[in-house]
């Protein structure tokens, strides 16, 4: 039934974890998140007369975080997340 | 050519689509939206400012975040609303030319890998699923499931400080490993699943936290390539999958239908 209800209404993009809490700023930042991760890093990439480089593409990200903050500055007061934390669990 | 002179601005190219274009429906979205036609294609296109998107001064606005957010959006939603009345091609954010010419050399160029695309998209949709995992909790149900860890912890309790300080060491190295192997287990098993259910699929990067700003930590990033019809049996499986790891702290983020992003690759 659930499913139905995604599909009737396709234009809500973001089907949520049900239990992560739907805060429309959570979805605006998930749905940010989503467009930059497929509209910068994929879509056809040709030999246009400018192209973005891989490099422009970090640049974003780190600025991804520093909007994001900007978003929950609340939450962000938890304190900073650990880098690399799969590679290297503590 | 004067007039062509005259038209200062460069071309961005937003999609490649086979069907006429709906321009109607972007023109809330970006300014003046037209078509390039060359051989069946429609290039979608409108003309931007150089002092917005000349190199350096793109390289200077994709620092600006707000710049960056308005452009993501403008470009995905005006595929998007293309999308809806014929099969796209997405290109990258800010894929610009110089001039129309430059633009239909490329399409030339292409022609046949364009249509070729065209067709193997149709019928389909991209969707996403990202995975997350909170790493913490996973360790706290390790830590009471996984018997060798159990039998390690009560010997440290019982062992004098030199042996127990090993122990200790032995014991985050089993749950290093036994951590490990879980979210192999769950990513694999998650995935494995949900192409099944699609035509094509794909992993992606994962993104740092730096970047997602969960504190969950990104153990899958995918996406899928799916029939039209198919997409109930994909979003079912989706629901099932978060069912069955309800209680192991796994989150699933599933979204779509996307312009197929992941699919068309040259």
């Amino acid at each position: 039934m659930k499913n139905k209800r995604y599909i009737m209404d396709r234009s809500i993009k973001i089907l949520q974890d049900k239990d992560s809490y739907l805060d429309l700023r959570k979805q605006e930042r998930v749905t940010l998140l989503e467009i930059l991760d497929r509209a910068l890093t994929k879509g056809v990439v040709i030999s246009g007369d400018i192209v973005i480089s891989l490099a422009d593409v970090d640049l974003v990200y780190l600025g991804l975080k520093v909007l994001l903050s900007s978003v929950e500055t609340m939450e962000r007061l938890r304190g900073a997340p650990m880098a690399g934390a799969q590679e290297e669990p503590t | 050519m004067n007039t062509r002179q005259a038209q200062d601005g460069l071309i961005y190219l937003y999609c490649i689509t086979d069907k006429v274009p709906k321009l109607k429906k972007i023109e809330n979205l970006v300014d003046k939206p037209y078509f390039i036609y060359q051989q069946s294609l429609y290039a979608i296109v409108n003309r931007v400012k150089e002092s917005e998107f000349a190199e350096d001064n793109l390289k200077r606005n994709l620092a600006d975040l707000e710049w960056i957010k308005a452009k993501a959006r403008s470009h995905e939603k005006a595929i998007e609303v293309i999308m809806k009345n014929a099969g796209v091609i997405p290109f990258k954010l800010a894929t610009l030319f110089n001039s129309e010419d430059n633009l239909k050399a490329m399409l030339r160029e292409h022609l046949e890998e364009f249509k070729d695309i065209l067709v193997k998209l149709e019928d389909k949709e991209e969707w996403g699923v990202k995975i997350y995992c909170n790493l913490e909790k996973l360790k706290e149900g390790l830590m009471q499931e996984d018997g060798q860890l159990l039998n390690i912890d009560k010997e440290i309790s019982s062992s004098v400080s030199g042996k127990a300080y090993f122990l200790k060491k032995k014991k985050e190295e089993l749950l290093n490993i036994a951590e490990n192997k879980k979210l192999n287990e769950y990513g694999q098993v998650s995935f494995d699943s949900l192409r099944e259910e699609s035509v094509q699929a794909r992993i992606n990067k994962l993104l740092p936290k730096e970047v997602t700003e969960r504190k969950e930590e990104m153990i899958l990033n995918s996406a899928f390539l799916i029939d039209k019809d198919k997409i109930d049996d994909f979003l079912n499986t989706v629901e099932n999958l978060k069912i069955r790891y309800v209680d192991k702290c796994i989150f699933f983020d599933c979204t779509g239908p996307w312009p197929p992003y992941n699919f068309c690759n040259l």
